[in-house]
């Protein structure tokens, strides 16, 4: 036996760890005994054949074990000691500051909300699973009455698989649905958008679909940006009680006058900032299709419009910075400039020369045009177009209106424009223009997002300075003597320009049918705010004497909107009358800015038939 | 000795077992707790942001300047109401008298200060200046303070000593100026004229002198609760009493406080 153990295994070779499961008995022991142990005698055929066999069916066994084995061990190794494949994703607690919607507030500029997302629940169905329609229906209705019970129905006998039946319940209908208890009926948690401040800032904020896809207004501009960032609230540059201020005075004065809108805007002149815009009439963001699209249409970046006297402020402007006209010159506004069929004329003309500053305190227009004679059209072109008026403005809202420029500009062209006709703009165009031509010569892009405190302001000089200070005093005195008295606030140095243009209706200029508007600034000795207000169709009415001009309707308004704003933007009280204002305010209509001098008022006293109401509609008569 | 090794581990890997199986109930009880403090933040956060669109509503200036007309006697600030700080002169050296020549019987306190109390003295004093008889020099005598004011008090004593003014037309003034007395009056009693107008003629009985107040009577402000002395100590808790339900049903009437649904009502869904 011991030598069979012995012979056995020794042929065997190394028992690898592999074998023990396969080990082989050793062989029976043979029949014919071995004579002699001899190990190195010749093989003996059948034993040693079977051993070779044994062998090599180990050696697979082993392999194809080994195989499996290493290969069970490696993934094991990765399962659990490198980074866990198969290990449940650790649970973490929120972030306090992320929010739950999909959507980014819009506040204003003082943190107000003026759009948000809220959550609520919509009730679908599924009518497959709804077994009795009619019982669901009509339990579906007396729990929601403003459910019409053959629509539903209708929807819950459908083939369809899913159906809406009402979206965005209250709690309260929500809890009342939910106790019905009706299979195939369930709820889907949705996002909606909300405006607390409704239609105060419709048309700046704008709306969004059902989708909470912005169509109109900043959720349009924004779409991108307010879906990417839900966390971060877009902050606009609007001031939620400024805007109030405007709207509310801005309605009086369409109620006062019957006028069928209006615009207003109040301009920070120092960065381009839109406190306010308003246009009226305006509608409520929450329901934007119930209401006449009419309400829609944004007067005061969308509408473009001829704005007459208000552009004797650009004329002017030119004038001074062309470097040709001093504001002492006189021109001739006594008789009337014939181009071709045309005849242009002053409505109330003071049949006289007058200096730039009467010009622009009287508002004439043909003094405007002899003033643009002198300068030449190309120039009045160049400076046109670096004050924006060919191009869109650039604010952030999808409407933004392409002003109507003539093409070609012809000389005839250059007259009209010089008196604010035969170029149409919007009332934005027009206050970014006049703030860079008050601020110091510097034109800034208007925005409707508010400004980081260090941010550089993106800026380009377009008038010089001294032009700068001539146009102010010129503001101040048309206040001050001329026709937009009606905008003097005491202690706000309000400044400003009449504007009462004629609407144009088809290719006739209509005779009762005018645009009044008025731009004011403050305070004059160093501006920082414009409010401007264009009011649309005034009806003249027995207090103005039957006049809707921009000094009767624009000009009031402007003075009861300064008044109110002025505290709410911190503007400090001046004396009007101190040294050091009049110094850098004082304009006589002899275009002289020496005050001193004439103390005792020497200056030429404003005839008094034109002094309040000279902006009256200027004249073009398609004749 | 076998046999202890193999217990050694037995009982090592039943001790290992049983922790692990606790440690991972613990920790599906922590996740279901995790999960759950999620849902209630996810929520909070949802009526964070309702309470947010509510309040930016509410405080809408259209709505608030309608309710600010009919139920508050303040206007909208005018220019003329503000000053620059260098437009204010100062004050001249030679124009302070000096402190001793300051007469005895009126203390240089504000003349608003009529509830002496710790708490309604500043009420009081915020809502005074809006009645325009309180000062008036004609109705109204100070009583005297004790003398003695020579020396500056600290202001809780000097709150307590200052002179309680009072109309005098009153017969009695000596238990009126029992400055405890107007502790009673809660702030409750503060609510808007408007909506206190019923209780002014449930008081009226209960303290006829209240009668004789004939300037107050037209303009009177919330205050004038507070202000107003009694005769009796008896009825004031009935005017503290008669006045707070007045205060909870003012002629204005909030709507529900369904705060969501309010906000969700006003969306216009399914148009």
């Amino acid at each position: 036996m011991n030598g069979h153990d012995h012979g056995g295994p020794a042929g065997y070779g190394q028992p690898g760890a592999s074998t023990g499961s396969t080990y082989v008995p050793p062989p029976a022991p043979s029949p014919f005994p071995q004579p002699t142990p001899q190990p190195s005698a010749k093989p003996r055929t059948s034993l040693a054949v079977a051993l070779e066999q044994s062998r090599y069916r180990l050696m697979v066994t082993a392999a194809v074990v080994t195989t499996v084995f290493t290969a069970i061990s490696v993934k094991l190794a990765m399962a659990t000691l490198l980074a866990g494949g198969g290990e449940p994703r650790p649970h973490v607690a929120l972030e306090i500051g992320e929010t739950t919607t999909n959507r980014a507030d819009i506040t204003d500029r003082n943190g107000n909300l003026l759009a948000t997302s809220l959550v609520t629940q919509s009730l679908y169905a599924d009518p497959k699973l709804v077994s009795r329609p009619e019982e669901a229906a009509q339990k579906l209705v007396s729990a929601l009455p403003d459910l019409d019970y053959k629509d539903v129905l209708a929807k819950l006998s459908g083939d369809r698989r899913f159906v809406w039946l009402k979206r965005n319940l209250t709690p309260k209908q929500q809890a009342a649905v939910h106790r019905l208890g009706i299979p195939g009926v369930a709820f889907e948690q949705e996002e909606r958008r909300f405006y607390p401040a409704g239609p105060l800032t419709a048309h700046i904020v704008g709306f969004t679909g059902i989708d909470n896809n912005g169509l109109a207004g900043m959720e349009q501009g924004f779409n991108k940006r307010l879906k990417e960032e839900p966390g971060t609230p877009l902050q606009l540059s609007i001031d939620l009680r400024l805007q109030h201020v405007l709207k509310k005075e801005l309605t009086a004065t369409v109620q006062e006058f019957s006028a069928i809108g209006a615009a207003g805007i109040v301009f920070d002149v120092r960065n381009g900032e839109v406190l306010a815009m308003v246009s009226l009439p305006d509608f409520d963001p929450q329901d934007p299709t119930g209401l006449n699209p009419e309400t829609l249409f944004n007067r005061a970046t969308l509408g473009v419009y001829e704005m007459g006297s208000t552009f004797k402020i650009f004329n002017s402007a030119l004038a001074f910075d062309s470097g040709k006209i001093r504001v002492s010159d006189m021109f001739d506004a006594a008789h009337p400039v014939k181009i071709g069929r045309f005849t242009i004329n002053d409505y109330h003309s003071l049949h006289r020369a007058l200096t730039v500053a009467e010009v622009f305190q009287h508002s004439s227009n043909l003094g405007s045009v002899r003033m643009i004679q002198l300068i030449g059209v190309a120039a009045q072109k160049a400076f046109m177009t670096k004050m924006g008026f060919t191009r869109p403005t650039g604010l952030e809202l999808p409407e933004n209106g392409w002003p109507l420029v003539p093409n070609p500009w012809r000389e005839i062209n250059s007259y009209t424009i010089s008196f604010g006709h035969g170029i149409s703009v919007s009332p934005m165009h027009t206050v970014a223009a006049a703030a860079s031509v008050i601020n110091g010569g510097f034109f800034h892009k208007p925005t409707l997002l508010k400004r980081k405190a260090g941010d550089e302001i993106p800026t380009e000089q377009v008038v010089s300075r001294q032009t700068s200070d001539m146009m102010r005093r010129m503001f101040r005195f048309v206040v001050t003597e001329g026709t937009g008295k009606t905008a003097a606030v005491k202690g706000y140095l309000v400044g400003g320009k009449t504007g009462t243009a004629d609407k144009q209706k088809g290719k006739h200029y209509e005779k009762n049918s005018r645009m009044s508007s008025f731009l004011g600034a403050f305070p004059m000795n160093d501006p920082r705010y414009i409010v401007y207000v264009l009011v649309d169709e005034p009806k003249g009415i027995a207090r103005t004497g039957g006049f809707a001009t921009g000094g009767t309707v624009g000009a009031p308004t402007v003075g009861r909107i300064i008044r109110q704003v002025g505290p709410l933007l911190n503007v400090p009280m001046l004396d009007e009358n101190a040294p050091e204002i009049l110094n850098s305010t004082y304009l006589n209509a002899a275009g002289s800015t020496n005050w001193q001098q004439s103390l005792p008022p020497v200056t030429a006293p404003p005839p008094s038939k034109g002094s309040t109401v000279a902006s009256f509609p200027t004249q073009t008569k398609p004749r | 000795m076998k046999g202890k090794t193999w217990l050694f581990w037995g009982g090592l890997i039943a001790a290992a077992g049983g922790v692990l199986f606790q440690t991972s109930y613990d920790v599906q009880d922590l996740e279901e707790k995790l999960a759950g403090l999620n849902r209630k933040i996810v929520q909070e956060q949802e009526s964070i942001q309702v309470l947010k669109a509510e309040w930016s509503y509410l405080n809408d200036p259209t709505k608030l300047e309608q309710m600010a007309q009919a139920y508050l006697t303040l206007k909208p600030t005018e220019p003329r109401q503000y000053l620059a700080m260098d437009v204010i002169p100062m004050r001249p050296a030679d124009a302070v008298p000096p402190p001793a020549l300051t007469p005895p019987g009126i203390a240089p306190l504000p003349p608003m200060v009529l509830a002496p109390g710790a708490g309604n003295s500043q009420l009081a004093a915020a809502r005074a200046p809006a009645a325009p008889n309180n000062n008036a020099a004609a109705g109204i005598v100070p009583v005297s303070a004790p003398v003695g004011l020579a020396k500056p008090l600290p202001m809780e004593k000097a709150l307590e000593r200052a002179p309680v003014v009072v109309p005098a037309s009153l017969p009695s003034s000596g238990g009126l100026a029992d400055p405890s007395r107007a502790n009673r009056i809660k702030p409750a009693a503060l609510v808007p004229g408007s909506a206190r107008a019923p209780a002014e003629k449930s008081a009226a009985p209960a303290a006829p002198a209240a009668g004789k107040l004939a300037p107050n009577a037209p303009t009177s402000r919330p205050t004038e609760l507070a202000a107003r002395p009694t005769p009796a100590p008896a009825p004031t808790p009935k005017v503290v009493a008669a006045a707070a339900p007045a205060a909870q049903q003012p002629a204005y009437q909030p709507k529900p406080t369904d705060s969501l649904g309010l906000l969700v009502a006003r969306l216009g869904a399914n148009r």
